[in-house]
């Protein structure tokens, strides 16, 4: 048993550990809520975006690479995780959902990392990177968007890259953030749902779908890197604050616990205590 | 979304940003400089997709009229409802002058700095070159309308 003095000691340095991680708590706390209100403002755009996405891709004849694709020799998967740690799980599941998605392919690799949670994690492994982006995870600006973006555009355009993959954290609540594969170029062809829309019957582009498609492409893939950023950082924020949650009741049962252990060990103590003196006087008085 | 407008007698219009949506109201007039010149839009359009220049959108609701000083993008008509899709759209007393003026200063500068023998130079020029005409569009929006 450990001694009073021990206990003691642990109890304040477990409660210590609790104000740092309940201080964590409520800074992501603040943070989440301003990245999940980032994240609402901007669905539309993305959700627009990709609406033109489609009305572009069924008006344009398909022999272009950006629609139909080409012979896949090389896949590009681009990871999305946070810059720091101490979010529960996760930076893990999207690095192990990567690994998974690489494991399926039967095509050449390449990958690109973005957070410095899988800059890491991918050095570790040796696995080569054609670009870096670190530094903005938990609050990213467009132009950092723009910047990924174009670097993912320019290696599918220069032929590094066949088809490109985007894996990141989407954001569903502050508890769960799931990891999802998106592909962003081919971009996806249209797979006949059966809501066609009425604007599908007759469009008319201005001036002609294949200048149009040319802009947007690189817009659109910019937007999806965009979307995915402001997700994965609504739920980093979110992540963290579930886990600091966590970890400041763990600490809070923890302490309940070794105060429950100290005050029955310095029971005993002053049991042991008055024994000792009974015990005395009990010899002094037959004495 | 899209769909829970438009299709009626009115026409809508969007003004969409990746940050947020700038314009979302009724309109009986929007006129917008599209790949082939201006283009102005009243209801009952028929359906359209095009890119949008750096420019002035302008839209005509009533006796009121609402301008946006807008970077480069898209531009949609279909059932009534004008979407504009640009990562920059502001009203012209909120341009910062010095701040447009500074951007087309450093494209201007980034642009010559551009290696000759850069193996995507044209596109990082392209690139550039965007950011200068938005930039130039923001500060001629200023002194266009801002009196002071």
């Amino acid at each position: 048993m450990a001694t009073l003095r021990d206990l003691k000691r642990q109890i304040t340095s477990i409660k210590n550990i609790a104000k740092v991680t309940e201080a964590l708590q409520t800074v992501s706390a603040v943070k989440f809520r301003k990245a999940e209100a980032r994240v609402k403002k901007a669905r539309p755009y993305a959700e627009n975006v990709e609406q033109m996405m489609r009305d572009v891709a069924r008006g344009a004849s398909a022999n272009t690479p950006l629609l139909a694709g080409r012979e896949v020799r090389t896949v590009l998967v681009a990871s999305i995780t946070a810059d720091r740690g101490l979010a529960g799980g996760f930076n893990a599941q999207v690095l192990r959902r990567t690994m998974q998605f690489r494991g399926e392919q039967s095509a050449d690799l390449a990958q690109v990392a973005s957070g410095r949670k899988a800059v890491a994690f991918f050095r570790f492994r040796r696995v080569g990177l054609e670009e870096v982006f670190t530094g903005f995870s938990d609050s990213p600006t467009y132009e950092k968007a723009r910047e990924i973006g174009g670097a993912l555009t320019r290696l599918f355009d220069d032929e590094e890259a066949d088809e490109v993959y985007l894996i990141y954290n989407r954001f569903e609540s502050a508890l769960t953030q799931k990891p999802v594969v998106k592909r962003l170029l081919p971009v996806a062809s249209e797979e006949d749902e059966g809501e066609e829309d009425a604007s599908a019957s007759y469009m008319e582009y201005v001036p002609d779908p294949e200048t149009v498609l040319r802009r947007l492409v690189p817009r659109y893939v910019e937007t999806m890197v965009w979307q995915a950023l402001l997700e994965s950082a609504a739920g980093e924020h979110g992540a963290r604050m579930t886990a600091m949650k966590n970890a400041t009741d763990n600490a809070n049962d923890l302490a309940k616990n070794l105060t429950l252990q100290m005050n029955k060990a310095r029971q005993a103590q002053i049991t042991q205590e008055i024994l000792e003196i009974v015990g005395g006087a009990e010899a002094l008085a037959a004495g | 979304m899209a769909e829970e407008r438009g299709g009626g007698r009115q026409l809508f219009c969007r003004v969409i940003t990746p940050e947020e949506i700038v314009y979302d109201g009724e309109a009986d007039l929007v006129v917008a400089r599209i790949a082939d010149g201006d283009l102005g839009v009243m209801v009952d359009h028929a359906p359209l997709v095009s890119t949008v220049e750096a420019g002035e959108v302008r839209i005509r609701e009533g006796e009121e009229q609402h301008v946006y000083a807008t970077s480069d993008g898209f531009f949609k008509v279909s059932e009534n409802l004008v979407q504009v899709l640009v990562e920059e759209a502001v009203t012209p007393d909120e341009i910062d002058v010095d701040e447009a003026a500074d951007r087309v200063e450093e494209a201007e500068r980034e642009f010559s700095e551009v290696p000759e023998d850069a193996e995507d130079r044209d596109r990082v020029r392209a690139e550039i070159e965007r950011r200068r005409k938005t930039g130039e569009n923001f500060v001629r929006l200023a002194r266009k309308y801002q009196s002071s």
